[in-house]
């Protein structure tokens, strides 16, 4: 198969391409924004992209924030992004490379914020799958909690917070969570996104945090001791190890995102579906990534790898 | 409802005196890993997981999983169902967990690198960390070396590996050195090393009184999920994605000091793609591994002390320095036959040698001029017979005694009427005789048959046989009177020797491939005769032979993973053996079970070799590499090789119960197709739930979508790639039910990149024809005709949706009119009025189409008749009801909006058309997408299935979904479901995902 066959199969990947975005996962931000309008706010002029790599939410924040503005609207605007993976750079964006789940990142994204509050937080966090569902939800939501971890810090009341979720079996429970402060939870699923992954987006609306609560950040405790304190049932700790009792859960209303034009991201195209020409092919926007075990994939094409010992 | 049987991933396992301990799923489950026999099934945790387990020497049982943890007794746990009373929890994920030496207490490491250590009430009496490190981790374990000194490995997502002292809470290592994520990292007991593997699959092994790096490993072609020291830590091994479990040498060089880490053995364990967990018993030097499969696999490790001593080898100049024999500068080995008391080889200058094994002794039998240069060696090891024949025409017997130290018979032949021979093939044809076959490359020369008396090895007759076109013999195999030999270009010839003028009965191109390698007698029933077929090229068929008649069918067609196909038999628990090549190795394979029962390098195929069972159930393979010849013995093992079968180790996509009839009267027949690309032909036990899997059908290359029961005997399966098979099942014989492909539908393009996500079928009166809709990704709808006799799909309609991608189709014969209705990604319900498009009438009593004889031709998708949008987003799945009674059918729907909802279509007499409304939505159905729904028990209840991993049972008897029972299941991405009755109005449901279970209704 080449290089045309994917752009057939997936026509967000092709769209990416066109539009110089450097993952197909843009125009599930731009879906999202769709229904929400949340990037069009005059207001929105401090943000985080938690998660961001390689970089296209950037890219939409970038041009949402910047493209087309003028120097006095810009002059307090700010971007952060922050992934494990390096970034390459992007206008108007400050990246970090750093692990999320660990406090001490947290203490360094504040320190970039100086004392202001940001608008916005979004986080399209995904783990590592390790193939064991309970444990990649589980790693998912401890991003997302990171993330929320963040935000408790960093977010003005009233702002918005939007994070990928794997819709696998805890994710009532998540939501339960969020419930304690936002004043709206949504589970929005973009067309972009496969109908056939647990992907989908929390849109967390109004944030409104118990008034009896009062975060801080000490980089000597977890995420979990964090919330303990606020009405999160789960995140308190006893002297003795409780018993097994029901996780408090609530169901989020669903939503499809995305106008009527957009592509089903499940479906395959023709070529007489569009009016340009899908075979001249477009050459990747992203330059072939770095993975771990690129060594083991040498050794592998190698022929080192094989059986026989 | 309730829970009859579970098979799913088994994430932790342990050896703990003779019993081998599991965690699977929820359970605790207990066996004696001599017999094999589950001796307890304890359920310790209500939703989540055991992911780990440890035992100490007290009997005392710690097991965690997500936040339960739990402590318990042994003895409770082999005698009780249930301990989920004494399930607690922490506030974060437990990555690890040990007991103190004392056993009165446990360390928990959490996943937020913390640990907690609880007394065995779970009392909390201290809390440790690691300041300023308290960042996520996929891994962890804990070491105590003493009361006070207890060391911390915790692997984190960043590449490194942190060695932190728990009762002081400090750091003693940042390991670096690994690429992305650690999942796994554990120090050995003498405190020297620390071994860590990484998302960059290799191994790594540190220093732990330095913290340097002392050397890596590599093999493993995937993730790598668990690590263990064994053998006084001199050995590791290892588990990972890539199904292998393998075993690693840790060398100290002696000059230089450098320490090393050497690839041993690779076992290929598990079905793709997990292995989770392995322990050893060092006893008996057998691993026991766990995975996504489900299965439980004992393997023994084999080190190279005994796997020397069961391997013998000679080259020429070896034997003549152990005996007196003298061999010329050029002179190779020919030919070989295994016997009880060792062997017999014949060299290119005929001297026919002897080795007793015994006495590790070579000797001279004898000399043959005839035999020189070229000769064929068999033989019939269980009578001590060899025999030999060379290209011109002689074949040489001889007959040993017992001990192999004499001659007892020798026959000597020339056949006038050969010209010339190229090929000697025997078997034993009876109690008292064998059948020796000549075949010479004139096709004009007839094929001869010799049957020799097994005790004085005199000539009883000779059977000169026309030789069928297009014939070179490959393997033989009798059955009363018949002779079979297999031929190149796949095919059979059967002579019978009760009428030698009749003839041979020709079986043709059975499969793809060329050279048949092996025939195998199976099982009779009535007049027809069952074989195993195996071709080099990978493929294995059965076929059922009338010799009467003069009929045969094909009744089970598939081929195996890879490599070449040797041969194949059932052994004594009626599991289908195969063996043959694979690059440079020789396998035995169980196919029924897919695992592998022994693997040996041996250079490939090309070369001379020989696979004979021994009576201990052992096997000797010999063969030659290099101009050695090598016996290698692959004893029998002293344990069962599985403790569970386990089914699919990827999702299960699909699951269809062949309804119609009961299999062995206790249970069903069903089939699975997963996203391994398999299909699994299975039975269940309806009272205990039990699956046992017969075959594992790897026609499709992508994975699969669908697959469904059209009928009593029918079966379709579709996948990506646009493929879609027509299977037949045959139950009739009594080893196993057999399934083979019919036909295959048409792709639209050379190079399909279409999915066919759906089809449904409707049949034709009094005959097995159908036509079946499909549905595809790229938005067509198509309508084909399947006509039995001509084994030919014809296609009927076809058009497009729009450009969405469709879900599910249905086909309902309503008010004497055939609709066909789709289902779509964007939420739709869409129906077609194909009455008049399809070259049949319509019986709508019997719910079948009526042949009119008329030309079949294809037309475009008519308009659609009607459209509702049902879900905000896919619709996973429908079901259809026909409410004969209210003259009306329902579509039931599930949808990734977390809906559910029943669409009641009705007939306007007035308008004479039909109309259609949503009667009942339930918006919040489940906490995420519900993948399946089944209606059963007439009409009345709709089973659902949701990726929250809930089943729920919903009332539908009046238009509206109300909830009845809801369960928790421990498959995740739970998306399939088929339902079938059960005796005292039960119905039962089988349940798949990752994972499979059993369930019935009370
Ligand atoms: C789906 S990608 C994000 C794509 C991005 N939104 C874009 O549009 O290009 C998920 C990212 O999460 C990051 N990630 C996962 N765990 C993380 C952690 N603990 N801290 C920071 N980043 C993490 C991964 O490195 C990965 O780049």
């Amino acid at each position: 198969m080449g290089k045309n066959s994917k752009d057939k199969r997936d026509m967000y990947y092709r769209k990416a391409k066109e539009q110089g975005f450097r993952a197909r996962s843009a125009f599930k931000l731009l879906q999202l924004n769709d229904d929400f309008h949340f990037l069009d706010d005059p207001n929105l002029k401090r943000v985080v992209d938690l998660c961001a790599a390689p970089g296209s939410w950037s890219q939409v924040l970038s041009q949402k924030l910047f493209d087309g503005k003028t120097a006095e609207e810009i002059k307090d605007r700010k971007i952060v992004a922050v992934d494990l993976q390096p970034m390459s750079p992007i206008n108007h964006v400050t990246t970090l490379q750093a692990d999320i789940t660990h406090p001490k990142t947290l203490k360094r994204i504040l320190d970039l914020f100086g004392n202001e509050k940001a608008d916005f937080v979004c986080s399209d966090g995904a783990p590592d799958v390790t193939g064991l569902h309970d444990l990649d939800e589980y790693v998912q939501q401890q991003l997302i909690m990171s993330a929320l971890q963040l935000t408790a810090c960093i977010l003005k009341k009233g702002g918005i917070f939007v994070a990928k979720i794997f819709r696998g079996r805890d994710i009532d429970m998540l939501y339960s969570q969020l419930g304690y402060l936002f004043d709206k939870v949504v589970c929005a699923k973009p067309k972009s996104s496969r109908g056939t992954s647990l992907e989908a987006f929390i849109v967390c609306i109004g944030y409104n945090p118990p008034s009896d609560w009062v975060s801080t950040l000490d980089v000597n405790s977890s995420v979990e001791e964090f919330f303990s304190g606020c009405h999160m049932s789960k995140l308190s700790i006893h002297d003795k190890l409780p018993s097994w009792q029901e996780d408090e859960r609530t169901i989020a209303k669903f939503m499809s995102c995305g106008n009527l034009e957009s592509f089903d991201s499940d479906a395959t195209y023709h070529l007489d579906d569009f009016k340009e020409d899908l075979n001249t092919s477009l050459d990747p926007v992203q330059s072939p990534t770095n993975p771990p075990y690129k060594k083991a994939l040498e050794l592998k094409r190698s022929g080192k790898l094989t059986r026989a010992v | 409802m309730k829970e009859l049987a579970h098979y799913g991933p088994s994430l932790c396992v342990k050896f703990f005196k003779d019993f081998v301990v599991a965690g699977y799923g929820p359970f605790v489950q207990i066996y004696d890993y001599h017999n094999g026999k589950l001796l307890n099934k304890c359920r310790v945790f209500r939703k989540n997981k055991v992911h780990g387990l440890s035992i100490n020497e007290s009997g005392q049982l710690l097991a965690y999983g997500a936040r339960s943890v739990t402590i318990v007794k042994f003895d409770h746990l082999i005698t009780q169902v249930s301990l989920v009373d004494n399930e607690k929890m922490t506030t974060e994920w437990i990555t690890s967990g040990e007991f103190n030496y004392r056993g009165d207490q446990v360390y928990l490491l959490t996943c937020y690198n913390k640990v907690f250590v609880c007394d065995l009430t779970g009392e909390i009496l201290s809390r440790k960390t690691l300041q300023g490190e308290r960042s996520i981790l996929y891994s962890g374990s804990i070491k105590e070396f003493s009361p006070e000194k207890v060391y911390i490995s915790a692997g984190t997502v960043m590449g490194g590996v942190l060695i932190w002292d728990l009762f002081l809470e400090t750091k003693l290592y940042n390991l670096v050195g690994h690429e992305g994520s650690i999942f796994y990292a554990t120090i050995s007991d003498n405190g020297r090393y620390i071994t860590s593997c990484s998302d960059d699959r290799s191994i790594k092994l540190w220093n732990l009184q330095t913290g340097e790096e002392l050397c890596t490993g590599w093999g493993h072609t995937a993730r790598i999920w668990n690590l263990k020291f064994f053998n006084n830590d001199t050995q590791l091994i290892s588990v990972s994605e890539d199904n292998t479990c393998r075993v690693w040498d840790i060398l100290q060089d002696e000059g230089n000091g450098n320490t090393s880490l050497t690839l041993s053995q690779i076992y290929e364990v598990h079905l793709i793609k997990n292995v989770w967990g392995v322990d050893i018993q060092e006893k008996d030097m057998v691993a026991v591994t766990s995975g996504n499969d489900g299965r439980l696999k004992l393997t023994k490790i084999q080190d190279t002390k005994t796997m020397n001593a069961q391997e013998v080898s000679f080259s020429l100049e070896d034997i003549s320095t152990h005996s007196v024999i003298k061999f010329s500068k050029g002179e190779i080995i020919k030919g070989f036959q295994k016997f009880e008391f060792g062997l017999i080889a014949i060299t290119s200058l005929g001297k026919i040698i002897q080795y007793f094994e015994c006495d590790n002794l070579w000797k001279l039998l004898l000399v043959s001029e005839n035999l020189v240069s070229y000769s064929v060696t068999h033989g019939i090891m269980e009578h001590n017979i060899v025999t030999f024949s060379n290209n011109k025409s002689d074949a040489l017997l001889l007959k040993l005694s017992q001990d192999g130290r004499d001659i007892i018979a020798k026959k000597f032949m020339h056949l006038d009427e050969l010209s010339k021979t190229n090929n000697c093939l025997v078997t034993k044809f009876d109690a008292t005789t064998l059948m020796l076959t000549l075949e010479s490359p004139n096709p004009r020369d007839k094929f001869i048959c010799l049957q020799f008396d097994l005790e004085t090895l005199s000539l009883k007759k000779k059977f000169a046989f026309a030789k069928p076109e297009n014939f070179a013999s490959s393997c033989l195999e009798v059955f009363e009177n018949y002779i079979l030999v297999g031929s190149r270009f796949s095919s059979i010839a059967i002579f019978d020797t009760l009428n030698i003028e009749h003839p041979a009965y020709m079986i043709r191109r059975i499969s793809a491939g060329d050279t048949t390698t092996n025939i195998k007698f199976v099982e009779t029933k009535g007049h027809t005769h069952l074989f195993s077929v195996t071709n080099r090229d990978g493929f294995y068929n059965f076929v059922a032979l009338s010799y009467q008649n003069q009929t045969h069918q094909i009744i089970h067609s598939n081929n195996i993973v890879k490599g070449f196909l040797e041969g194949a038999y059932f052994n004594d628990n009626g599991e289908y053996i195969t063996y043959g090549f694979k690059s440079n190795l020789f396998y035995i394979y169980n196919e029924t079970n897919c695992y592998e029962i022994a693997s040996q390098v041996c250079g490939g195929g090309h070369r001379q070799w020989k696979l004979t069972t021994l009576p201990d159930g052992g096997y000797m393979l010999v063969y030659i590499k290099a101009a050695r010849l090598y016996m290698r013995k692959i004893p029998q093992s002293l344990f069962p090789q599985t403790l569970e079968e386990g089914m699919h180790g990827r999702e299960i996509r699909d699951i269809t119960i062949l309804k119609d009839k009961r299999y062995h009267d206790d249970g069903f027949i069903f089939c699975t197709a997963s996203e391994d690309t398999t299909i699994k032909v299975c039975h269940f036990n309806e009272s205990t739930g039990k699956v046992t899997n017969h075959w594992t059908e790897r026609k499709h290359v992508s994975g699969l979508q669908r697959c469904k029961f059209i009928n009593g005997k029918y079966m379709i399966s579709s996948s990506a790639r646009e493929e879609l098979f027509l299977w037949e099942i045959n139950d009739d014989y009594k080893l196993h039910p057999f399934i083979t492909i019919r036909q295959t539908l048409p792709a639209s393009s050379d190079n399909p990149d279409l999915r066919i996500m759906d089809f449904d079928a409707i049949f034709l009166e009094h005959s097995d024809n159908f036509i079946i809709s499909t549905v595809y990704s790229d938005s067509s709808v198509k309508l084909w005709y399947y006509n039995t006799d001509e084994n030919k799909f014809h296609l009927l309609v076809k058009g497009r949706y729009q450009t969405c991608c469709i879900l599910n189709t249905a086909l309902i014969i309503f008010h004497d009119k055939l609709y066909l209705l789709i289902a779509t990604t964007t939420g739709y319900l869409v129906t077609y009025d194909v009455t008049d498009h399809i070259p049949f009438g319509i019986n709508e009593t019997k719910n079948k189409l009526i042949d009119n004889k008329l030309e079949t031709c294809c037309v475009d998708l008519p308009a659609s008749s009607l459209s509702l949008r049902v879900h905000q987003s896919g619709i996973k799945a429908i079901d259809v009801f026909k409410d004969e009674h209210n003259d009306s059918f329902k579509i039931y729907s599930c949808g990734d909006d977390n809906a559910m909802a029943i669409t009641l279509f009705k007939f306007d007499e007035m308008k004479r058309e039909l109309n259609n409304t949503i009667v009942s939505s339930e918006p919040n159905s489940a906490a995420s997408t519900v993948t399946s729904c089944n209606v059963f028990d007439n009409g009345r209840k709709l089973l659902s299935t949701s990726v929250d991993q809930v089943v729920k049972v919903w009332d539908v008897s009046n238009n509206h979904l109300t909830l009845q029972e809801e369960k928790y299941t421990t498959i995740a991405d739970t998306g399939a479901s088929d339902t079938v009755s059960g005796r005292d109005d039960s119905t039962l449901f089988l349940i798949g995902g990752i994972g499979f279970s059993v369930w019935k209704t009370d």
